[in-house]
């Protein structure tokens, strides 16, 4: 083995080897207009390139559309640039010399694989071959039977080889298997009967059922997760996330050290439950408009949208009734000059057809113009109305967070009130309660609880403000892009149109113009 | 009831006489027209209700119980009291005289019965039975209710009966039913009093109300397009106005002359309006959750609303527990009228009720009555509750056969004529091509110009199920169930010839390559297909002059073959495939050998992709090379500039047409050849028809009962077979020999003595046992002889009578078993002598004995 092994050059895949390869696989004409013509990589779905002593995998990338690509029996000893070959949905690497699996991450598809005949030792780096269905890894250094629990993740595999690997041996190996993947139709080549299927599910019982436990729950917490992304996402678009709730509030008291020492304060601690409970609904309020306003802007968008569609959709049955009128009336014109009896008929006729053209060109750039103008205004109309929405619920959210700000400002006095009263006690000795010490520290002097308070007042303000300015550049930029994306669309549209019309017309023209050259030939 | 008392009461003075003399003309004429309309085809015209056999009926037809004369008293007792309160009304229609003579009340003849058909468990089929199972009779006097009511057995036998027999009749199937129901005796029009449809038109013919489809477009949006600015001159537009509005007044004076016409087609007005008396059926709400009351007209089976102007009044409803008297003003015809029967000032109740009015009845009390009706000892139950209860009905059980119900009308054929329309009805398997209902509908009231002829069939094999004959396009339409050979549906067609003008559909489920139409003309043929995976949906062929063209169509596949000029297909938009790579429609020339292929539209594009393919006609030129040049395909790709598409893969797609072109010719072959096919199916269908039998109906079905009576036989067969076997009175014997095959002489000989002498113990033991109980018999009878003498004295007569009873059974005892003794110790050298010979006979001892 060592020996023919080492009287064989090791090949790298090149350009030569590609084409070469490529050619082999077309059928004979085909591979001489192909030649001709040159093949472009990106048109080659199917790949074989098995016997050819490839050492390393190269100069695959440019095959973007690929979905087969065989390189077995040669000497590849790692997987690696495959990364590219994203639509692969067959792979075969069997009678290499890989030993570790890897590099597959990004070939989703894939259905089928093969390492049959490696020196694999650890079934591991697959998780995102979810669609894989046949996976063959016959004789490799696989030990341990546990490694077979990695391929319950896979749940559309249906085919398993494992033969001849040492796990083999094991006498529970069939059995354990069966009972870990229970969707498994054939292993190892063999249909799995249903009789061995009860059999082995009633003997791991005890160690599958764990398992499928844990994978359940793995799969509510996942989808737990989700559902709040999700709703966090909706949040999000609405521009009131974190509203519903206390969040805002419990923010702007987290980075305060000075308001934490100062809830001690007699009397606060109520002050603060209360400050909180109307903080958290005024919150709430901003909350719940923010979505049913959300809802409203979606209401628009889609309103108008649909006004654009149901316009589009008749201006284009408008204008494919022209086409088609046209195409029927000019059905045999080509042929009528192309045969023409005599050259001043065929002229006279050719004219005529290209007077025609020209008046379909008209109409047609006539329709376009239409629908432009019309569309414009239609989109002017939207952008106001968009302005309009956007600024009430600008003013709303304002009037609102003014509120809070209200809120703020009287907890803000009646903190310094209290505190002051405090100080005055705590000057006079009258105190009824134990402090902590550093809130005796604050209760030294007047200024500086008054700067204390102050502080952290200062700190909440400025966290009201933030969210508030959070929500009004959201929405203008919600506005923005969206009356952007409007005007946009409208204009591509309209280039997109008229470049149609002007190809459209070019290639009748066109056809007139070949016509031509036949025409006093005959 | 106002206006009908003041018009009798016009009439009353002085004229009664002659109105009723110009009745019964109106009668008479109206017996005839009548005649005529119902067409009952040389039957004598005057059924002799007198001279029906009444022999034959049960006694409670001819005798009243004496809960009957009780109700018949408080009957009397109720219309005096009636007849004093409200002198100005007809008298009530309450215990007219039965077919025996006897005068029964009304309820009673109401026999609920719930008869054993899936049909008759539902309101309409009961009344569409009734109204075709009888035939129609008019009244004696049409302003008077009949002074005689026959049991419904007797109008079921004789199948003919006037409104109050139809009425009482369908009021106890409906009542068997579960229905809540009542039979009215009332006022209605001449139309409905003498079954004269001839002015409505047919049900059949009616078209279903299309629903008005709105609130679905009616969302405004505000953006919408502002229309174009409108460059027509307004004063043009106002000119053609004006002529438009001209033309069409014009139009509406002709029209409304036209109507003038139609108008004079109207009846005059009838003298008897109001008065005509009619019985007819009320199903209240509530019950078989029927939503709303309704009336039935027994004699079409329809039903009418309660506010139909066709009802004119009602006297008193019944059913087979009670009477009510309508009180309420019938000025407005039936239409203000509440039938809340509980409502004693509305209605005024025969038999008054304590506790309970009927309506609140709970229904598992009513379902056990309803149980308990047939056996005839009904209404035990309920009494308590009333101070008088109904007596049963006298009526026997409602019976109709099975054949009876199939065959409907008498002579299983009924004709009812519409507005324009004659609706024929047959019973199934009456006629030999399965028809059970024609419709013919003319163009004129006299019905002398058909328009179109559609018939209904029933059990057909090829599953025929309607046939249309328009006469005046002499198209003819056949419609299909589902299950014919080949999925037909609907077939329309001036004639079966090939070739012609035909519009075949088909159950595209049915179908492998789901067509679902196809239209034929001499050259043309449109396949419509539904559901396909390659998304299919049209297939148009052109074909060419036979002969002419044959050398440009290929020749080997058969001659006679019309050749194919153009195939084109057009597909629906496959979403999965980009709009410019999913065909949309090809079109093979195949004379021309040039194909087109148009691609659907992309997304807000207004031109279609195009590709035009000419194959090369210089293919074969340099051999069997064909080479791809740039001329042989013409592209259009719509909205993209660069036309280098590669010559391979046009090549790839010119040679995947080719292929497909050429099963395609293949596919248009095979749709000629079907379409051939079924034409020749059909008209064989239609030469001989056949009609499935169910395999239940063992009545119709002769080739299943023979079946199943041969299978009977055979199964007696085998069993007497069996029976015959079992017995084998040697096998024992020959069990102990051992080998049944190989039997030596002695062994022969030894089975036959071992026989023998069996029989001999049997029949001594026989002996033995008889003598010995004969012996004991006459033991008893001594040991009782003794006892008897010993305490004679002592003896009651009872116990002496007892004894002597036993003595004599004893001695009878005693005899029979000396005579059997007798006939034993007779019989058994007989039996053995019998044996032997049978022995000797017998196959397998034969050869053995026979030398012996």
């Amino acid at each position: 083995m060592s020996q023919l092994y080492n009287s064989i050059e090791p090949n790298i895949i090149d350009d030569e080897m590609v084409q070469k390869a490529i050619e082999e696989q077309c059928p004979e004409d085909i591979g001489k207009l192909a030649k001709r013509e040159g093949i472009n990589l990106k048109d080659v779905t199917e790949l074989q390139l098995g016997f050819r002593n490839i050492l390393q995998i190269d100069n695959l990338w440019q095959f973007e559309n690929l979905t087969k690509l065989q390189l077995d029996n040669n000497i590849i000893e790692k997987i690696e640039a495959l990364e590219s070959l994203v639509h692969l949905v067959w792979l075969d690497l069997s009678f290499n010399n890989i030993e570790v699996i890897e590099g597959l991450d990004t070939l989703v598809k894939l259905q089928d694989l093969s390492l049959y005949n490696n020196r694999i030792s650890k079934i591991e780096h697959m998780d995102t071959l979810q669609e894989l269905q046949i996976f063959s890894i016959g004789k490799n250094n696989l030990t341990t039977l546990e490694d077979v629990i990695y391929l319950r993740r896979f749940k559309n595999l249906r085919t398993l080889n494992l033969t001849g690997n040492p796990l083999c041996h094991d006498e529970q190996y069939t059995l354990f298997v069966v009972a870990h993947l229970p969707d498994l139709v054939y292993l190892d080549f063999k249909l799995v009967s249903d009789t061995t299927r009860e059999v082995a599910v009633l003997k791991y019982q005890d160690l599958t059922e764990p398992l499928e436990h844990e994978e359940a729950q793995a799969l509510a917490q996942l989808e737990e997760n989700q559902a709040k992304q999700k709703e966090l996402e909706y949040h999000k678009t609405a521009f009131v996330e974190y509203l519903n709730g206390s969040f805002l509030f419990d923010s702007m008291f987290a980075e305060d050290t000075e308001a934490a020492k100062l809830a001690y304060l007699p009397g606060v601690g109520n002050l603060l439950q209360a400050y909180r409970t109307e903080f958290v609904s005024v919150c709430e309020n901003l909350f719940n408009y923010g979505l049913k306003e959300y809802e409203k802007r979606e209401a628009e968008v889609s309103d108008f949208y649909e006004g654009l569609h149901e316009a589009l959709t008749a201006n284009q049955q408008e204008g494919r009734k022209i086409i088609l009128d046209f195409e029927n009336r000019n059905k045999r014109r080509l042929d009528e000059i192309h045969s023409a009896s005599s050259y001043d008929i065929a002229e006279s006729k050719r004219a005529e057809y290209k007077e025609d053209i020209l008046q379909l060109s008209e109409a047609l750039m006539t329709l376009e113009m239409l629908i432009a103008d019309q569309l414009e205004e239609l989109i002017k109309d939207f952008k106001g109305n968009i302005a309009v929405i956007a600024s009430t619920f600008i003013e709303n959210v304002k009037g609102m967070m003014t509120q809070c700000r209200d809120l703020e400002n009287r907890y803000h006095e009646k903190l310094l009130e209290i505190s002051i009263t405090t100080l005055e006690k705590s000057v006079k000795n009258q105190l009824d309660e134990d402090l902590p010490a550093d809130v005796r520290m604050l209760l030294v002097d007047k200024n500086t609880i008054v700067n204390a308070i102050n502080a952290s007042h200062g700190i909440r303000l400025l966290k009201i403000a933030k969210r508030e300015s959070d929500i009004l550049s959201n929405t203008y930029r919600w506005q923005a892009s969206v009356t952007e994306k409007a005007f946009q669309n409208e204009i591509d549209r309209n280039r997109d149109r008229v470049r149609e019309i002007v190809q459209y017309i070019d290639n009748l023209q066109e056809e007139l113009d070949n016509i031509e050259i036949l025409g006093p030939t005959e | 009831m106002e206006v009908l008392e003041e018009k009798e009461e016009e009439e009353q003075t002085g004229e009664e006489l002659k109105a009723l003399e110009i009745s019964d003309n109106l009668q008479d004429v109206e017996m005839k027209v009548s005649m005529e309309q119902v067409c009952v085809p040389s039957d004598v015209p005057d059924f002799d209700w007198s001279s029906i056999d009444t022999s034959q009926l049960p006694s409670s037809y001819k005798i009243n119980s004496p809960k009957e004369k009780k109700l018949l008293h408080i009957a009397d007792h109720f219309l005096q009291q009636y007849t004093h309160l409200c002198p100005d009304r007809k008298p009530l229609f309450l215990h007219p005289v039965n077919e025996c003579g006897v005068e029964k009340f009304v309820s009673t003849t109401i026999r609920p019965t719930l008869l054993p058909y899936t049909e008759l468990y539902h309101w309409d089929g009961c009344a569409s039975f009734v109204s075709d199972y009888l035939t129609m009779e008019p009244l004696k006097s049409p302003i008077t209710p009949p002074s005689s009511l026959y049991s419904p057995t007797t109008i079921l036998k004789y199948q003919k009966g006037n409104c109050f027999d139809f009425s009482v009749l369908l009021c106890s199937m409906l009542i068997g039913a579960g229905y809540d129901a009542y039979c009215v005796h009332g006022y209605a029009t001449h139309e409905i009093c003498s079954l004269d449809e001839t002015l409505k038109l047919c049900p059949l013919l009616r078209k279903p109300q299309e629903v008005p489809k709105e609130g679905m477009k009616k969302k405004s949006n505000k953006y919408r397009v502002k229309p174009p600015p409108d460059l027509q001159s307004k004063f043009e537009l106002q000119q053609e106005a004006k002529k438009a509005a001209e033309t069409e007044a014009a139009q509406k004076n002709k029209e409304r002359e036209e109507e003038k016409v139609t108008e004079v087609e109207k009846p005059k007005r009838d003298p008897l309006y109001g008065l005509r008396v009619h019985a007819w059926v009320l199903v209240l709400s509530g019950k078989r959750e029927v939503p709303e009351t309704f009336f039935i007209n027994p004699f079409t089976g329809n039903s009418h609303s309660t506010r139909d102007e066709h009802f004119l009044g009602i006297e008193s409803v019944w059913n087979h527990r009670n009477y009510w008297v309508n009180m309420q003003d019938c000025w407005n015809g039936c239409k203000d009228l509440v039938f809340d029967l509980s409502d004693a000032i509305r209605w005024e109740i025969m038999l008054s009720r304590i506790k309970k009015p009927l309506q609140l009845l709970s229904d598992a009390e009513e379902e056990k009555e309803l149980s308990d009706r047939d056996t005839d000892d009904m209404q035990e139950k309920g009494e308590e509750d009333m101070s008088f209860d109904m007596p049963p009905s006298w009526v026997a059980p409602i019976q109709i056969s099975p054949r009876e119900f199939e065959t409907r009308c008498s002579q299983g054929r009924k004709v009812i004529l519409y507005k324009k329309a004659k609706l024929e009805k047959w019973a199934p398997y009456l006629n030999g091509n399965g028809l059970v209902k024609r419709l013919t509908v003319y163009a004129d009231l006299d019905c002398t110009e058909v328009v179109e002829v559609r018939e209904w069939f029933r059990n057909r094999e090829d599953m025929l199920d309607m046939r249309e004959v328009n006469k005046q396009t002499q198209l003819t339409t056949e419609y299909f169930s589902p299950g014919h050979l080949l999925g037909l549906k609907a077939h329309t067609y001036m004639s079966l010839e090939p070739e012609t003008e035909h519009t075949m559909e088909f159950y595209n489920e049915a179908r492998v390559d789901g067509l679902q139409k196809r239209v034929e003309n001499d050259n043309k043929m449109t396949e419509y297909f539904v559901g396909r995976d390659d998304f299919l949906h049209v297939r148009h062929m052109e074909f060419g002059k036979r002969g002419k063209k044959i050398h440009l169509a290929s020749t080997r596949t058969d001659i006679n073959s019309r050749p194919i000029v153009q195939i084109k297909e057009c597909f629906h938009r496959n979403l999965e495939k980009p709009a410019d790579e999913d065909v949309a429609e090809r079109i093979f020339l195949i004379t021309e050998e040039t194909i087109h292929l148009t691609y659907h539209l992309k997304d807000k594009y207004i031109t279609a992709s195009k590709k035009d393919f000419f194959k090369a006609a210089d293919g074969d030129r340099k051999g069997n090379e064909i080479v791809m040049t740039p001329e042989m395909c013409i592209t259009y790709q719509a909205g993209s500039s660069e036309k280098d598409k590669k010559l391979l893969h046009l090549y790839k797609a010119l040679q995947q047409l080719t292929e497909e072109e050429k099963q395609l010719k293949q596919q248009v072959r095979q749709s000629e050849a079907e379409v051939l096919n079924i034409l020749k199916i059909r008209e064989n269908e239609e030469t001989a028809v056949k009609l499935t039998v169910s395999i239940y109906n063992t009545e119709r079905n002769k080739k299943r009962r023979q079946q199943y009576e041969a299978m009977k036989n055979t199964m007696e067969d085998e069993l007497l077979g069996q029976e015959e076997q079992d017995l084998d009175y040697l096998a024992p014997f020959l069990i102990q020999i051992g080998h049944r095959k190989k039997m030596t002489k002695g062994q022969a000989l030894r089975v036959r003595d071992d026989c023998l002498t069996d029989l001999k113990h049997r029949l001594i033991d026989k002996a033995n046992i008889i003598q010995a109980r004969f012996e004991k018999a006459v033991e008893e009878l001594q040991k009782k002889n003794q006892w008897f003498q010993e305490n004679h004295n002592q003896l009651s007569a009872e116990e002496e009578d007892d004894f002597l009873t036993c003595c004599s059974e004893i001695a009878f005892r005693i005899h029979i078993l000396a005579l059997r003794l007798n006939r034993e110790k007779q019989t058994a050298p007989q039996k053995y002598l019998a044996l032997e010979e049978k022995l000797r006979k017998d196959p397998r001892l034969a050869e053995y004995l026979g030398h012996a």
